[in-house]
């Protein structure tokens, strides 16, 4: 099995480069202090060339920069190249033009937990990410309990994967990136699939393992308003470039009225 | 049976006769044709069956099932099939079988299937009642109800079948007995101690001892196979059976064998098997949520939804697999299996119960043994 290798650029690792089209939320996010980098793309572009099309440009000249120990979000409408970019973050794709430094060691989740989780049961696939560090047995069970705990599933650990709902699989998803004791969590979309109660069960989950740990930095990819409560920060995206990035409360307000100057045009 | 089959394209008449016969489709005319139009749209085809030996027609016609096969049917059926394939883990409640090392359960697995082949009828029927007590006892009821009564089914089925059928062909062409007046020898005596090589006869078809010895054979072969592994598989986790698998072939390292590389296959392969039974049911349901008439739709119109059903299975079958071979790269696996290490984390240690369960097979493979010399 012969699979492609990661290609991505890096930054040196306390690389500091001052912040774009915003400016950072706060000089502390809940309590933390913000003196890091831990997600940045500077320049970014991403295009494709399709069977009948000529090149799709996905992404244009994006640029953000998260700092170290934040819990951001990630908004826009189907389509704007939200997903592309996490997977860039995440090395999986490789941009055609920009450089990015993603703090490492770093996780990404994908938005279809049936995606993500490969083992058959819950243990064994909340391990599958240490496989390439070589840890003694001990070490590996106490770190998938930990993480299997984080999340809510300690009585799991021997489940079948198959026999688990739908937000049970992105729990047990997100056990395995925490397992790894990542610094970036990359987050896609995960509460497509879910109800109200998992989806704020997972988002808990994810803010819970923030809230505990100085150095996690997270990045959501979401569509839903509500969640940005949650946030330290966001990122607005439409048609492949950043158009908002900053303080939550002021990407939800925004987005709120365009929402509400859209309905008014069509009422009008 | 001198029977002649005639099929006759015929145009429709308003009210149809009796005889008329399944299969009752439409089908498409070409257009250039000298039928009228109006008989074009109500052409069926029909098919009439007759007898020469007295001119009766269509007695056999009436045996062919009629409308039992629907697009509808088929569909539905597989959208509401359970979504758990046969023998998958059951975690509780916690049964001494759980804690059994996988190893054990393998060679038991291997002896099981080996034995009824090789012992005396009784001692067949006593691993089927073994089994049997033993499901009964460690599965919850639910799962030994379903387990046992698919599998005694099949086991059934195959027992009648071939314990009928073995004998089926008349002994004439493979006598190997010249009869007596070629010999001159007297015919052999009736047996004094009441044996009698045809058991029972029900009609036309003859039960005879061949009959049970290979009806007996298949049948406790099959319930054994399928029982035993559902017994492992609903006891055992994939990644101790893949961890079990790993410790046999270990010493296959030595001539090459990438023994590794097959366990994460196995693995994978283990996680595959419920996507690949989601994906047909969800396919499946998402045909039947479109309400199609199928009654109004021609042959080739219902084979080609069936060819899109199977086609749109393998497309996104292959999807998932580009899926979740990303989501392993994203995890940090970079495809060398040997520098990615699969943990199993299952606690087994080999203790006492799995010393009496080895003592408990070397009973079974003696008395098995011991059964085709002293029961003949």
């Amino acid at each position: 099995m012969n699979l492609p290798s990661l290609t991505f650029t890096r930054y040196p690792p306390h690389h500091l480069v001052s912040p774009l089209y915003s400016k950072l939320p706060k000089a502390t996010a809940r309590g933390k202090s913000v003196d890091s980098v831990a997600i940045e793309a500077r320049n970014l572009n991403f295009s494709f060339t399709a069977k009948q099309t000529k090149d799709v440009t996905v992404l244009r000249d994006c640029s953000i920069r998260i700092p170290s120990g934040q819990f951001w979000m990630l908004l826009g409408p189907n389509g704007c190249g939200k997903s592309t970019l996490l997977k860039i973050l995440a090395g999986l794709l490789i941009p055609t033009s920009g450089t990015v430094y993603v703090n490492g060691p770093k996780s990404f989740v994908f938005q279809n937990p049936d995606h993500q989780v490969v083992m058959p049961t819950v243990d064994s696939d909340v391990a599958f990410g240490l496989g390439k560090v070589n840890l003694a047995d001990d070490e590996v069970r106490s770190r998938v309990s930990q993480a299997l705990h984080a999340v809510g599933l300690s009585d799991y650990m021997k489940r079948s994967v198959q026999t688990l709902s739908g937000g049970q699989k992105q729990r047990v998803a997100i056990a395995g990136a925490l397992a790894e004791a990542c610094k970036v969590l990359l987050l896609d979309e995960l509460t497509t699939f879910l109800d109200e109660t998992d989806q704020v069960g997972v988002i808990k989950a994810v803010r819970n393992c923030l809230d505990t740990s100085e150095e996690v930095t997270a990045l959501w990819v979401t569509h839903r308003l509500e969640e940005l409560e949650y946030a330290d920060g966001a990122i607005y995206m439409e048609d492949g470039k950043v158009v908002m990035h900053g303080d939550a409360t002021r990407i939800r307000s925004f987005i709120e009225d365009r929402q509400s100057a859209y309905i008014n045009q069509i009422n009008s | 049976m001198n029977c002649n089959h005639a099929t006759f394209l015929l145009v429709s008449l308003p009210s149809p006769p009796p005889h008329v016969l399944f299969p009752k489709f439409h089908f498409s005319v070409p257009k250039k044709t000298l039928l009228t139009s109006k008989l074009k749209r109500n052409a069926i085809l029909r098919i009439k069956a007759s007898n020469d030996d007295n001119g009766q027609s269509a007695n056999w016609s009436k045996w062919i099932p009629k409308d039992t096969f629907s697009g509808d049917k088929v569909f539905r059926l597989i959208s509401s099939a359970t979504a758990s394939p046969i023998g998958q883990f059951v975690s509780s409640p916690t049964t001494f079988l759980h804690s059994i090392d996988p190893r054990v359960k393998l060679v038991w697995l291997l002896v099981l299937v080996v034995l009824p082949a090789r012992s005396h009828i009784i001692m067949r029927f006593g691993l089927v009642a073994y089994l049997t007590l033993l499901s009964i006892w460690i599965l919850p009821r639910n799962a030994w109800m379903d387990q046992l009564g698919r599998v005694y089914f099949l086991s059934a089925l195959l027992f009648i079948t071939l314990g009928l059928s073995s004998d089926g062909v008349p002994a004439l062409v493979q006598s190997r007995t010249p009869p007596s007046v070629m010999t001159g020898l007297p015919n052999l005596p009736i047996s004094l101690t009441g044996y009698s090589y045809v058991i029972s006869k029900l009609g036309p078809l003859t039960f005879t001892r061949k009959g049970l010895s290979v009806g007996s054979t298949v049948a406790c072969l099959t319930f054994t196979v399928f029982q035993s592994a559902s017994l492992c598989l609903t006891t055992t986790t994939p990644e101790q059976l893949a961890s079990a698998l790993r410790w046999f072939m270990l010493p296959l390292r030595y001539i090459g064998v990438s023994v590794s590389e097959i366990v994460l296959t196995l693995l994978l392969s283990l996680r595959f098997i419920s996507l690949v039974f989601d994906e047909v049911r969800n396919i499946a349901l998402g045909i039947v949520s479109r309400r199609v008439n199928w009654k109004q739709l021609t042959v080739m119109e219902t084979i080609d939804i069936f060819f899109n059903y199977f086609r749109r299975i393998f497309k996104n079958i292959f999807s998932h697999a580009e899926q979740i071979s990303q989501a392993m790269i994203a995890r940090g696996f970079k495809g060398n299996v040997d520098n990615h290490k699969i943990y199993f984390l299952s606690e087994s240690s080999f203790g006492m119960a799995d010393i009496a369960c080895l003592l408990n097979l070397t009973v079974v493979i003696g008395a098995s043994l011991l059964s085709e010399y002293y029961l003949v």
